[in-house]
C-alpha cells in the first residue's frame, strides 16, 4: 500500500528556521519517546491479557520488536548526545494505562488501539523520511526498517478485528488525537 | 600571536576578520578579568592588547562581555573534555568517574580562581543568570557524557541536577581553599558524593519494595480474562 504524503513545509530552509542539527535532535528525541510509549502500551496490554490468551503470542512478538526499536534509539541518543524527553515518567504511566484500559475493554478494542497508534507512527515516520531526504543515511535506514514493522503491526491488528471493536471510529479518533498531541509535546520537551 | 599585531593599529590594514579575533581577544581579556571583571573596560583593554580598536572587539562579540565569557566557558569545557578523554572514565566505578571529572575540572583551573570568581559574580546578576544556568548545565552534561552515562529517561535529568549541586557547592569551597594541594576541597567533594550515594541507595531500596507489591493490573486482567 503506497501512499503519497503532502509536503507542507517549504523545500528550502528559511532564515530563522531551526538548524538542521536542532531538527535532528528533535527527531531522535520524539522517536525515542514514541518507541518508549509503544513499549509501555504493549506492557499494559500484556499485563491485562496475560500469557495464556490466544492473542498473547502475537502481542509478545510486537512488544519484542518495540523493545528493539527503543533500544536502538536509546543507543543513538547516547551516541549523539541528544537530550531525552523530560516527560518520560508521564509516558510511562500514560502508555501503560492506555494499553491496559483498551485491553480491559476487550481484545478487539486492544487491537483498535494498536492500529490507531501504529497508523499515527507510520505517518510520523513518513514525514521524517520526507524531511530528511538523504541527509542522514544512518537514521533514515533505521526509520525505514522500523516503519515497515509498524505497518506490519497495524495490519496484524486490523486482521485480528480492530475495526470490529465497539465504537471503533470514536476510540480510534481519540487515540490518534492523543498520539499526535504526544508527538507535538515530545519534540519540544 | 596577538602581540605581533600591536604595532599595526588600523583595522583596515589587517586581513583578519572579527570572527578570527574572537579567541585571541578572549585570551587577552583573561589578563584583565581579575581586575576589571567581565566588563566593557576589559573588552577595551583586550582590544588594545591585540592591536585592534574597541569597535572591532564589539564586532567580534556583538553580545558584549557576556558573549566573551560564554566563549571562555566553552573553551574551559573543551579543555576538560580533552583531558577526561585520556583517562578512560568508563572503566572506573561510577562515584570515581564523577569525582575524577570534578577534580580534573578544578585542578585545571586552580591558577585561575580569580577569573572564576569574577565570572560567577557576573553570572549571579539577573541579566546574565541565563548564561550561568546554561553553562553549569552544559558542564555537568559534559562530565556525565565523559563518564559514559547511558540514561535516556528522567534519570538523565536527575543525574545532571545532582552533579550541578555537588559541583556548585564544591566550587564555593575551592574558591577560598588555602589548604595544601586543595585538600579541604577534595574532602568536601568526597562528602558530597557520599550524600548522593545515600540517595541512590534509598532509591534502590524503594524499587525493591515496589517490585514486591501485588499488581493491580494483573488482578483486573484475571477478572476480565479468567484463566480457563
Amino acid at each position: 500500500m503506497s501512499k503519497v504524503t503532502m509536503k507542507e513545509i517549504p523545500a528550502r530552509r528559511l532564515p530563522g528556521d531551526r538548524s538542521p542539527a536542532a531538527d535532528l535532535d528533535r527527531m531522535i528525541r520524539v522517536d525515542h519517546a514514541g518507541e518508549f510509549g509503544a513499549v509501555r502500551i504493549y506492557a499494559g496490554q500484556r499485563a491485562i491479557l496475560g500469557e495464556k490468551h490466544p492473542m498473547s503470542p502475537m502481542i509478545r512478538h510486537m512488544a519484542e520488536q518495540e523493545d528493539h526499536h527503543l533500544d536502538v534509539f536509546s543507543k543513538l541518543m547516547t551516541k549523539r548526545g541528544v537530550r531525552p524527553t523530560i516527560l518520560s515518567p508521564f509516558w510511562d504511566v500514560a502508555g501503560f494505562a492506555l494499553g491496559a484500559a483498551t485491553a480491559l475493554m476487550g481484545e478487539k478494542a486492544a487491537m483498535a488501539c494498536t492500529a490507531a497508534v501504529e497508523e499515527v507512527i507510520e505517518d510520523h515516520y513518513q514525514e521524517q523520511r520526507d524531511s530528511l531526504a538523504g541527509s542522514e543515511p544512518e537514521l533514515e535506514a533505521i526509520i525505514e526498517e522500523f516503519q515497515a514493522e509498524e505497518v506490519e503491526h497495524k495490519e496484524l491488528a486490523i486482521k485480528h478485528g480492530a475495526e470490529e471493536a465497539t465504537g471503533y471510529p470514536l476510540l480510534s479518533g481519540a487515540i490518534k488525537t492523543g498520539c499526535r498531541a504526544a508527538i507535538w509535546l515530545a519534540k519540544r520537551v | 600571536m596577538a602581540q605581533s599585531k600591536t604595532k599595526d593599529t588600523s583595522d583596515t590594514a589587517q586581513d583578519v576578520t572579527p570572527d578570527e579575533m574572537r579567541l585571541p581577544l578572549m585570551k587577552a581579556a583573561l589578563e584583565h578579568v581579575a581586575f576589571d571583571g567581565w566588563s566593557k573596560a576589559t573588552m577595551g583593554r583586550a582590544a588594545e592588547d591585540c592591536g585592534v580598536s574597541s569597535g572591532f572587539a564589539e564586532l567580534a562579540f556583538p553580545g558584549g562581555p557576556e558573549e566573551m565569557l560564554a566563549l571562555h566557558l566553552q573553551m574551559v569545557d573543551e579543555v576538560m573534555m580533552a583531558e577526561l578523554a585520556t583517562l578512560d572514565l568508563p572503566s572506573m566505578k561510577i562515584r570515581e568517574r564523577i569525582t575524577t571529572a570534578v577534580r580534573v575540572r578544578l585542578q585545571q583551573n586552580k591558577d585561575q580562581r580569580e577569573i572564576v570568581r569574577r565570572g560567577m559574580s557576573y553570572m549571579l546578576l539577573p541579566p546574565h543568570a541565563g548564561l550561568g544556568a546554561k553553562a553549569l548545565w552544559r558542564t555537568c552534561d559534559q562530565m556525565w557524557r565523559a563518564a559514559g552515562d547511558t540514561a535516556t529517561d528522567y534519570n538523565w535529568y536527575t543525574k545532571r541536577m545532582m552533579l550541578a549541586a555537588v559541583y556548585m557547592s564544591t566550587l564555593q569551597i575551592w574558591l577560598d581553599d588555602s589548604s595544601d594541594d586543595l585538600a579541604d576541597t577534595w574532602e568536601f567533594l568526597d562528602r558530597r558524593i557520599e550524600n548522593v550515594m545515600q540517595i541512590e541507595k534509598a532509591k534502590f531500596q524503594f524499587r525493591k519494595v515496589k517490585e514486591k507489591m501485588p499488581s493491580l493490573s494483573r488482578f483486573l486482567g484475571r477478572l476480565r480474562y479468567p484463566v480457563k
